[in-house]
């Protein structure tokens, strides 16, 4: 079987973390590069967390490339409430002594659209400052890829004010760039992440495996149950890992066609991924899928693999 | 509801096809005394909406003034929806001529009247933009202890129409719905939530057919004209919008009704007259409005029924 060529392009990130290492056990794909952007953490700590993160995953040769420090327009606020200071809640794990890499996450990803002919699918899972970047710089990109699987926004709702998600509110701007670039944007936003829990039994069975990956699992996300004893939560979230999974598993998600823009001028809407889904008023261009539901079942079920395997 | 205290109603629409079977449904509910009925600029032109409403107070044999309202609204430039009302904005069977004189007093002097005169405290069920009753919140901020209630059908907090942002009744002035949504008062909201899911079909206007009275017959003729862009949308039958407004303040028990701060988005490149809902509690406002998001579709449309039936006997 021919595997999927995949790019990440994460602010690495408690979530982060579990996709990557996802990312790196799921057969169906190939992990062939990652960036860093700012967004959860700095972009220094989101460089840094990706490298350690894949050198765990014993995935040294996948490169990681530095991306942008800040938002295009508006200024970065990071997510310390989750992610603690480090982005990894304070984990700590080996440093990789994988080489550095100095090229910009922008021409890195032109070339390996360029190398792939069409088939490279794109994951970002945080703000889309990068992706807007690489747009800008190589606006020819965006015939050259074959989708961009996008872990942010939410058709109902929101989490950082009332109707704006965390990763499309860091950077509404770039997000808003990007959805009318006419690149085929795959989006999981809180409609379906919200669903795609771990519940204590998962996270028990992750703690049980007791093994390098399974500690940063624990120790990482110990913000999010503190949080989540508070909130009230089924479970902790695993936004990031919903695009990587479905690039292998795309029937245990259900999504509909549908334009989805991004308001940068609202005072209240600022940072809302605004849908037609469910309106009457349809946008002249419908390129996008709204992911809404997933099997939770399969899906968690697929990270505890994961950790199995380490 | 007490049984002997009626409650004073103003009714503020644009008719409009839904709003007018809003007010055939609120003419039929004992506990209602319509004060006034008073017309606002949206569906159609206020010239249109306004002889509309004369003619739905002819077919009713209603004893209640109609006030013309405000033409525009109060900061956007007029929008109309011609494509669901038609020209007239109340398109479809004919109507008796108006029998009574219009009004010699604004809607929003008309509004003030009623509430300075009653004892009781007045309740506004508006259906079409809200700037006749902004304006009034604005120009008499003193008389809003005698308002006991505002009943709104506008927005939506799942989705928009009009907009991918809003619906058409915000959009068209949201800044009327900022001042309602700010002023304090206890506020009832229908939005898309719940009358895009108040949808009459054919088989059921075709029992309000069947009933034979002249003003059942005119009811399902409007129903016959506004499937027409309806189902061009796509829809099965009619969202039956302003009712809503009207049945949710009469018989709560068939609606689910959950409160919540919404706000209205007056910026926006998509979202200009978007109300959006706090839904986790993450603005730190207490609720600001009693939102209805859902009905029993079938009960909703069986009271419709039962309010065409109570015409029976009637003539043109």
């Amino acid at each position: 079987m021919k595997k999927i060529p995949v790019w990440i392009d994460t602010d690495t990130g408690v979530d982060d973390a579990v996709a990557l290492l996802v990312a790196s056990k799921l057969e169906e794909i190939e992990l062939i590069g990652v960036s860093a952007v700012a967004g959860n953490t700095s972009q220094e700590n989101a460089f840094r967390n990706a490298r350690d993160v894949l050198a765990l995953a014993g995935k040294k040769e996948v490169k990681v490339y530095p991306g942008a420090k800040k938002p295009l327009v508006i200024d970065l606020h990071t997510a310390e409430y989750v992610h603690g200071s480090n982005g990894l809640g304070g984990a700590q794990i080996p440093l990789s002594d994988a080489p550095v890499q100095e090229k910009k996450a922008w021409d890195a990803l032109y070339e390996a659209a360029k190398e792939y002919e069409g088939q490279l699918v794109v994951c970002p899972v945080g703000p889309l400052t990068n992706i807007a970047i690489a747009i800008a710089k190589h606006p020819d990109i965006v015939h050259m890829i074959k989708e961009l699987n996008v872990m942010g926004g939410a058709i109902i709702g929101g989490n950082v004010t009332p109707c704006a998600e965390f990763n499309i509110y860091s950077d509404p701007h770039a997000a808003e760039n990007v959805m009318k670039s006419g690149i085929r944007v795959n989006l999981f936003g809180l409609d379906v992440t919200h669903k795609a829990y771990l519940d204590d039994d998962d996270i028990d069975a992750i703690a049980s495996f007791d093994n390098p990956a399974s500690k940063l699992f624990i120790d990482s996300n110990h913000l999010l149950y503190e949080s989540r004893a508070k909130l009230h939560w089924k479970g902790v979230c695993e936004h990031d890992s919903c695009p990587v999974i479905y690039t292998a598993h795309p029937d245990w998600f259900k999504g509909h066609k549908c334009g989805i823009y991004v308001e940068t001028q609202g005072k209240i809407t600022f940072g809302k991924t605004v849908s037609d889904l469910y309106t009457d008023f349809k946008f002249e261009d419908r390129h996008c899928m709204a992911f809404m539901d997933v099997d939770r079942e399969l899906f968690s079920q697929k990270i505890i693999d994961t950790y199995r395997q380490f | 509801m007490n049984q002997n205290k009626k409650i004073p109603v103003i009714l503020d629409g644009d008719p409009g096809h839904d709003d007018a079977i809003a007010w055939v449904l609120a003419s039929t509910i004992p506990d209602f005394d319509i004060k006034a009925i008073t017309t606002v600029a949206g569906n159609q032109t206020l010239e249109k909406v306004t002889y509309n409403a004369r003619r739905i107070v002819s077919l009713l044999h209603l004893d209640i003034e109609v006030a013309k309202g405000r033409n525009r609204p109060l900061v956007s430039d007029l929008i109309i929806a011609p494509n669901f009302h038609g020209e007239t904005g109340l398109d479809g069977p004919r109507l008796p001529e108006p029998d009574h004189e219009l009004s010699k007093l604004s809607a929003i002097e008309m509004m003030e009247k009623v509430l300075r005169e009653s004892e009781e405290k007045v309740t506004i069920i508006s259906t079409g933009a809200q700037t006749n009753v902004a304006a009034l919140l604005l120009a008499h901020p003193e008389l809003k202890e005698k308002i006991g209630r505002i009943s709104t059908m506008g927005g939506g907090l799942r989705n928009g129409n009009w907009t991918a942002g809003a619906e058409f009744n915000i959009l068209v002035d949201p800044e009327a719905a900022y001042t309602i949504a700010h002023s304090g008062l206890p506020l009832q909201m229908c939005g898309l939530d719940v009358t895009e899911q108040a949808i009459v079909y054919p088989e059921d206007w075709e029992r309000i057919r069947a009933l034979n009275n002249p003003v059942a017959k005119v009811v399902a003729e409007w129903f016959d004209f506004f499937f027409i862009h309806m189902k061009s949308l796509g829809w099965k039958g009619c969202c039956t919008h302003d009712p809503c407004a009207v049945m949710s303040l009469v018989w709560p028990e068939i609606f689910d009704i959950r409160d919540y701060y919404v706000d209205i988005e007056l910026s926006g490149r998509y979202c200009r007259g978007a109300t959006v809902a706090d839904y986790n509690g993450s603005s730190g406002n207490k609720p600001n409005f009693r939102c209805v998001v859902g009905l029993d579709r079938q009960k909703f449309v069986d009271k419709l029924v039962e309010a065409c039936a109570s015409f029976e006997g009637w003539e043109f």
